[in-house]
């Protein structure tokens, strides 16, 4: 039934190329992807990442209770550099997430017909990003028992937060964020969901499938509130994409901090937040694909869109680079000018050098068709743009504040081995989340799809 | 749905008769602005701020339609086919541009830029800069932006009438091959032209962001250019059946969206300045805050940001083409606000002043400008008649 072999990464303007491959009709689309939640065990090769994973997991609980148990000094921050891997970490984990609302609801506005095979497994993604983005700050306020301040609630003491803030306005755009991400996720899933209740055989599964389907029975008027719905909800998600990482951006930009001040962060930003993010859903689905048997939804044609939104976003990044350096000489400013060599020659100039290799230099190979197309060639790729975008960060916060105005007060940081221990944890966590949702949740939009199927097949 | 053969795909003589007159008329009033400002009124400085405001505004809707094109062959996009013969229309203007930025070039210089002073240089900051900004580095660059930018225009619009006659399909894929190194190249070149015809007009100001703002109001301006085209052409005869209302409601969404892409760069670069308040940063918007030049500002704010957005959110005005067409020479006057605003308080920081050069230059430049792309439309049909892609567009519709 599969046909893989066949390339459906041509390029002839007359006909458009099939998104489905191996002539699924309706019925066999439905049983390949239920069969992933359905069969009695997953395939070894998910104990053993979940055997990992969970470890990990459990590396990073333990410590997070020794960091809360004796303070953030078990990190490496101090002054002047007061924001180290947790906040790294922070910008990386939201700029994940940004792939995955950019799939799911700006390529729907544009009818982009591809997104509907990964738009499932990349809008999971993103929710596992924000969570672990979401987890950092709050480590790192130091006195979590008082997280509850950063709510705005009247209350007789007439304290409020700073509203002037940016991290206040994390706050919220990140809250934002993940609320309505998970309700376009959870929405988009509803009629999968009746799916798999439909099909369940154990009184269990019934049940949990039941109750998540909220009453779905597909009739006419179901479907007309579900697309209005949906289509709400991705026009209120793609100013979303541009709002959150903007937002991050600001957390450094309205400062004075040469390197942090930059009129260019907001959309520069944003665009490597797509970046790293494609680069991940690259990560994640050749693996994936391979090991559920997915090849037939998730096709070369796939994967190379996404290469080439990485390739399109790395290429922003790039711009903003160039432009970056250019008006840091064309500013005239001795600490710009200095910021920026810095970068280059300074004590953390290797992991630079380091940063432009991955972030720069990788993606250009995804000019040639090949290198779009082969599956191993872009799992490299993709985790290259993932460790560089990741650099980026460390560029971004510890240089800068490593060496301000003042050589009085500069310093050097290093990371603990509780701050790499909760880096790797974060990993963990993430893709614990992920391997559950393969388990257990439709990793393709079966709705959706069924609809690009060729018509002869329905 | 097939293409309807009834459909008049040509501009007649008529039409092709009025934008000849529109380009008499263009000389004539561009004449009339010369001789009215060193007459009188603002003397040359004055009138080559007039002059500056219009051409960036004019050259901003040739590059946003030489971006619609290259975009839409990067991303394959079938819907935007029977539009693209005006975008290529519309790009093909280059050569114009070109000749209409030599009176800049030749005569305008020290009026404009102050770093073409040689007392500027007593200024360190300014100094610091002669490497990039001196008079004959800035004439190479202006020759580089246009060799690439007419290229482009000639290469994009000529392969596609090329194709009209012998639908050959290699001419798409070719295009489409080349659109992402021409997308990296209309990058670069639109953002330093931006820095040298608009951010230098203030030598000590610099701002990273400057290139996409002015990026944002030559995609979100051609836009707006390209329904009032379509509805020119419809209204003129040609292309009745080809371009529907679901094209319209397809450019409008665009509009919509490049309305608040256009606001969120421009709150990025004010918000980032004001909060930060650096001095050699915050003097520039200082001044666009001083005296009346503050309402200027707060006119962009509801004109080119919160009306628009709240007019174009429902599909209702989207599909009713007049409509559009009113929607969309509003966003035209605001853009055009936007680069005055850019501009004009350079020479007179002392509030607003609308020069009578302001208005007979647009009016010269538009014409001559509307009369050139008429006159480019002529020369072919006015959809790619042997597109591959044509058939999905002409049955193209929103859900």
């Amino acid at each position: 039934m599969s046909s893989t072999s066949f390339d459906n990464t041509f390029q002839d303007p007359r006909r458009r190329a099939p998104l489905v491959l191996g002539g699924h009709t309706l019925a066999s689309l439905t049983d390949r992807v239920c069969e992933v939640v359905e069969r009695p065990r997953p395939p070894r090769a998910w104990y053993i990442a979940f055997a990992i994973s969970s470890t990990l997991v459990a590396v990073l609980v333990s410590l997070i209770a020794y960091l809360i148990g004796v303070g953030i000094g078990v990190w490496g921050v101090n002054q002047p550099v007061g924001w180290g891997f947790a906040i790294i970490n922070f910008v990386f984990w939201v700029g994940i997430g940004h792939a995955g609302t950019l799939i799911s609801a700006i390529l729907f506005l544009l009818r982009h017909r591809w997104r509907t095979c990964i738009n499932r497994s990349a809008e999971a993604m993103t929710i596992f990003a924000i969570i672990c983005a979401g987890m950092f700050p709050a480590i790192h306020v130091g006195r979590v028992w008082f997280e509850y301040w950063l709510a705005p609630y009247p209350n007789q003491m007439f304290v409020w937060p700073n509203f002037r803030s940016p991290l206040m306005w994390d706050a919220f755009a990140v809250g934002t964020y993940f609320t309505v991400s998970l309700l376009f996720w959870y929405l988009g899933m509803i009629p999968d969901l009746a799916t798999l209740r439909d099909r369940a055989k154990t009184r269990l599964r019934f049940w949990v499938y039941g109750i998540l389907a909220v009453g779905w029975r597909g009739s006419n008027r179901h479907w007309h509130r579900y697309e209005r719905g949906y289509l709400l909800l991705a026009a209120l998600a793609t100013p979303l994409v541009l709002s959150v990482h903007s937002v991050v951006s600001f957390d450094f930009a309205v400062s004075i901090l040469p390197g942090w001040h930059s009129t260019i962060f907001p959309p520069y930003f944003v665009a490597g937040a797509i970046f790293s993010g494609a680069a991940m859903v690259v990560t994640l689905l050749v693996p994936a694909r391979e090991l559920f048997g997915l090849k037939d939804f998730i096709t070369p044609r796939h994967l190379e869109n996404l290469n080439k939104l990485t390739l399109t976003t790395g290429s922003m990044v790039a711009y903003a680079y160039i432009i970056e350096l250019f008006m840091a000489w064309y500013s005239g400013s001795v600490y710009e000018k200095f910021a920026a060599a810095n970068r280059a020659l300074g004590p953390y100039g290797w992991l630079y050098c380091l940063m432009i290799l991955c972030n720069l230099v990788a993606p250009q190979f995804f000019w040639f068709k090949t290198c779009r197309t082969r599956a191993l060639i872009m799992w490299i790729i993709s985790v290259l743009v993932n460790v560089g975008m990741w650099l980026e960060r460390f560029v971004i916060v510890v240089v800068s504040l490593s060496r301000d105005f003042l050589p009085s007060s500069w310093g050097f940081y290093k990371p603990t081995w509780v701050d790499l221990g909760i880096l790797a944890g974060s990993f963990g966590l993430f893709l614990t989340l992920f391997l559950l949702f393969c388990r257990y949740l439709p990793i393709v939009a079966m709705a959706e799809v069924k609809n690009d199927l060729p018509r002869e097949n329905h | 749905m097939g293409m309807d053969s009834q459909d008049r795909l040509t501009f007649d003589a008529r039409t092709a008769r009025g934008g000849q007159v529109l380009a008499i008329l263009g000389v004539a009033a561009i004449a009339f602005a010369i001789v009215f400002a060193f007459a009188g009124e603002g003397g040359p400085r004055r009138f080559f701020f007039s002059y500056l405001v219009n051409y960036a505004f004019f050259l901003s809707l040739a590059l946003g339609a030489l971006l619609f094109i290259l975009i839409e062959h990067a991303t394959r996009a079938a819907w935007s086919v029977v539009l693209r013969r005006l975008a290529e229309a519309t790009a093909a203007t280059m050569p114009l541009l070109a000749v209409l930025l030599l009176p800049i070039l030749l005569f305008g210089m020290k009026a404009l830029y102050p770093w073409t002073h040689a007392e500027a240089l007593s200024d360190p900051l300014i100094a610091g800069k002669r490497a990039y900004l001196n008079k004959s580095f800035f004439f190479a660059r202006c020759v580089v932006y246009f060799a690439i930018w007419i290229r482009m225009a000639r290469f994009f619009h000529g392969r596609s009438v090329e194709q009209d006659a012998s639908g050959d399909v290699e001419l798409t894929r070719r295009m489409e091959r080349l659109s992402p190194v021409c997308l990296w190249l209309f990058a670069l070149t639109t953002t330093f032209a931006s820095f040298d015809l608009l951010m230098s007009l203030d030598p000590r100001w610099y701002s990273t962001i400057f290139g996409v703002y002015y990026f944002a109001g030559c995609f979100l301006g051609f836009l707006a250019l390209l329904v009032l085209l379509a509805a020119f052409t419809q209204a003129a005869g040609g292309a009745r059946a080809a371009i529907t209302v679901e094209h319209y409601h397809d450019v409008g969404k665009l509009l919509f969206a490049f309305v608040i892409f256009w606001a969120y760069i421009a709150f990025s670069q004010y918000m980032l300045i004001w909060y930060a308040n650096l001095p050699e940063e915050s003097e520039w918007i200082a001044r666009r805050q001083a005296g009346a030049w503050k309402w200027v500002g707060v006119a962009l704010i509801f004109g080119h940001f919160l009306i628009p957005l709240f007019a174009l959110a429902s599909r209702w005005p989207k599909r009713r083409k007049w409509l559009l067409a009113v929607g969309a020479a509003w966003m035209l006057l605001f853009h055009w606000v936007d680069l005055y605003w850019q501009a004009v308080p350079e020479a007179s920081p002392g509030g607003p002043t609308l020069a009578v050069a302001d208005v007979a230059l647009f009016i010269g430049m538009g014409a001559l400008f509307v009369g050139n792309i008429i006159g480019r439309l002529r020369r072919a049909a006015l959809i790619p008649v042997k597109d591959p892609r044509l058939g999905e567009s002409l049955a193209f519709e929103n859900m």
